[in-house]
């Protein structure tokens, strides 16, 4: 395999994602929105639900005839010391020949272990061996699709006491040696920053703006342990927070407006709720884009 | 500094062995967040997959089962749409489902139809270019099956039970004789969605023959298909319906 340093810059896509609010599709909403094809300015999908034919596969290829389509895998396993399921790349390459996605995206973490999936995205310890075994898979998945993935940072409730680089770092330097971008999801950072006692406006400082080529906002949840630790879950079951929305705010100052997706996985909503949480995050956008034009 | 393979093998013992006995308390609840997402993802997957074997059972034994089911069998892939296939071979050794004999059968079925819903899109043959080999090279001429079709031979009519579960259909479940003997099922995707067909018994032997890539003439031998107008019905509905996606002409007919 190709040194890291040597790694190619692939270009992110062939029709980009427009800088606006997108919203998650599932399945609850796939009729409604192909029949109405509400306004709304791009859709994001998991990958893995499509990797079967039928009329699934046809539903989200009619989708993409009406919107620019964002891939989100929640399976690919980067973090995976054992190596990337070649099964799993493949039908994830098959998609994207179909589906011409706008945007593909994984997450810094792992799920795949002795061959077994656990179906979560778990927590890696941040050490020089899990960068190098998460670059490495970046690489060969960029490889294989011939094109730039982001990598998004995780929601994470325990931390390994052997991890040597904060996550910040650990994930600027993924994009660094690899050359893929970064889906930023701002709540994951809040939920992270709340339960380890991080600074989120450090983190957020700490990305290279120009690697960002989405950012993510969801609800989380606040639950209380029988230890009495309060603990926040990435639940992805309602609006977003407040202090998210703040966080979002600061995100777009740093970085400047970016295409953004609301996601909402536990008891999905009305398909109204989200196009009325996107309408929230292009207020601010907008907004985003005016401070943008006045500092120019 | 253990290495990163050994801590993911420890965190797979915890999240999937139940009750670690030397857990401490603060590292346990947090690890049971985990384990809660793992453990209700992996339970929704197989009430989407296996609808009626949930209502059969009602929610609370599925779930207990699932748990059970998920502690002995973690998926093999990370496409959830994939998980579950032993599932029915689970109950079926599953004790506390033993008074429902048919509960295995249903399950099958409903596998079968998962199946059908989510495999790979796969063109039938074109029939001029099978045609073009002539009559005399017909019976050396072998199939490979579209991969939504599944055949199944069942010994308790699964069909009728699934329809009449899903239906909420109780006038009609109570005239299933469950003792009616074994049925034939072909079950594929069509323009329409999952159909679910019951065949002679003849006919699904002949087609399994067909599914197992054994070459026609084969097929004929080993199963008690008549030939003639029914023979020759089945094949067309076959050709017609896109159950081959692919044909060889290898296999020497018998002289």
């Amino acid at each position: 395999m190709r040194p890291l340093n040597e790694s190619i810059r692939y270009s992110s896509a062939t029709s980009p994602v427009p800088v606006s609010a997108g919203i998650g599709l599932r399945f609850p909403h796939h009729r409604q929105v192909l029949e109405t094809t509400p306004p709304v300015a791009w859709l994001e999908v998991h990958s893995e639900n499509f990797f079967g034919g039928g009329t699934v596969r046809q539903t989200l290829l009619n989708v993409r005839r009406h919107y620019p389509v964002s891939l989100h895998g929640v399976g690919l396993s980067l973090g995976s010391a054992e190596g990337l399921d070649p099964g799993h790349l493949r039908r994830l390459a098959d998609l994207v020949d179909i589906v011409e996605p706008s945007l593909v995206s994984e997450h810094l973490s792992w799920s795949v272990v002795g061959g077994e999936y656990l179906a979560d995205l778990l927590p890696l310890p941040m050490t020089d061996e899990a960068l190098q075994v998460v670059c490495r898979h970046v690489q060969q998945t960029q490889e294989t699709l011939q094109r730039q993935i982001l990598v998004e940072n995780p929601s994470t409730y325990l931390q390994f006491q052997h991890s040597s680089i904060p996550e910040w770092e650990f994930i600027a330097e993924v994009a660094r040696r690899t050359g893929c971008g970064l889906l930023c999801d701002v709540n994951n950072i809040y939920v992270s920053a709340c339960n380890h006692g991080w600074d989120a406006d450090l983190y957020l400082r700490n990305l290279p703006a120009r690697a960002i080529g989405e950012i993510h906002l969801a609800g989380h949840a606040v639950r209380t342990l029988d230890s009495g630790r309060t603990i926040r879950i990435d639940d992805h079951g309602s609006r977003v927070a407040p202090e998210v929305w703040s966080l979002f705010e600061q995100a777009l100052r740093l970085f400047g407006p970016k295409p953004t997706l609301i996601e909402w996985d536990t008891d999905v909503p009305a398909l109204g709720v989200l196009l009325d949480e996107a309408g929230l995050a292009n207020e601010r956008l907008r907004a985003a884009r005016q401070a943008d034009a006045c500092a120019a | 500094m253990p290495a990163l393979l050994e801590v993911q093998h420890s965190m797979r013992q915890r999240l999937l062995v139940p009750g670690p006995p030397n857990a401490d308390l603060l590292q346990e609840e947090v690890l049971a967040i985990y384990r809660n997402t793992v453990t209700s993802t992996l339970v929704y997957a197989l009430r989407l997959s296996y609808p009626a074997v949930l209502r059969v059972v009602g929610a609370e034994f599925f779930e207990g089962a699932a748990h059970e089911f998920i502690a002995a069998h973690a998926p093999r892939s990370a496409c959830l749409n994939d998980y579950g296939d032993r599932w029915p071979d689970f109950l079926a050794q599953f004790a506390p489902a033993a008074t429902l004999p048919y509960l295995p059968d249903v399950g099958r079925l409903e596998w079968a139809i998962n199946r059908a819903l989510h495999a790979a899109d796969a063109a039938g043959i074109d029939i001029t270019r099978l045609a073009s080999l002539g009559d005399a090279a017909l019976p050396g001429v072998s199939f490979a099956v579209h991969p939504a079709l599944s055949l199944l031979q069942l010994a308790f009519p699964a069909d009728s039970i699934w329809r009449a579960v899903l239906d909420q259909d109780s006038a009609a479940m109570a005239r299933i004789d469950l003792t009616s003997g074994p049925v034939q099922l072909l079950i594929e995707r069509d323009a329409h969605g999952v159909q679910v067909r019951r065949l002679t018994a003849w006919a699904w032997e002949f087609t399994r023959s067909l599914a197992q890539g054994k070459p026609l003439h084969a097929a004929l031998d080993e199963t008690a298909a008549p030939e003639g107008d029914a023979l020759n019905a089945l094949l067309a509905d076959h050709l017609s319906s896109g159950r081959f996606i692919d044909f060889s002409c290898t296999g020497e007919p018998k002289s």
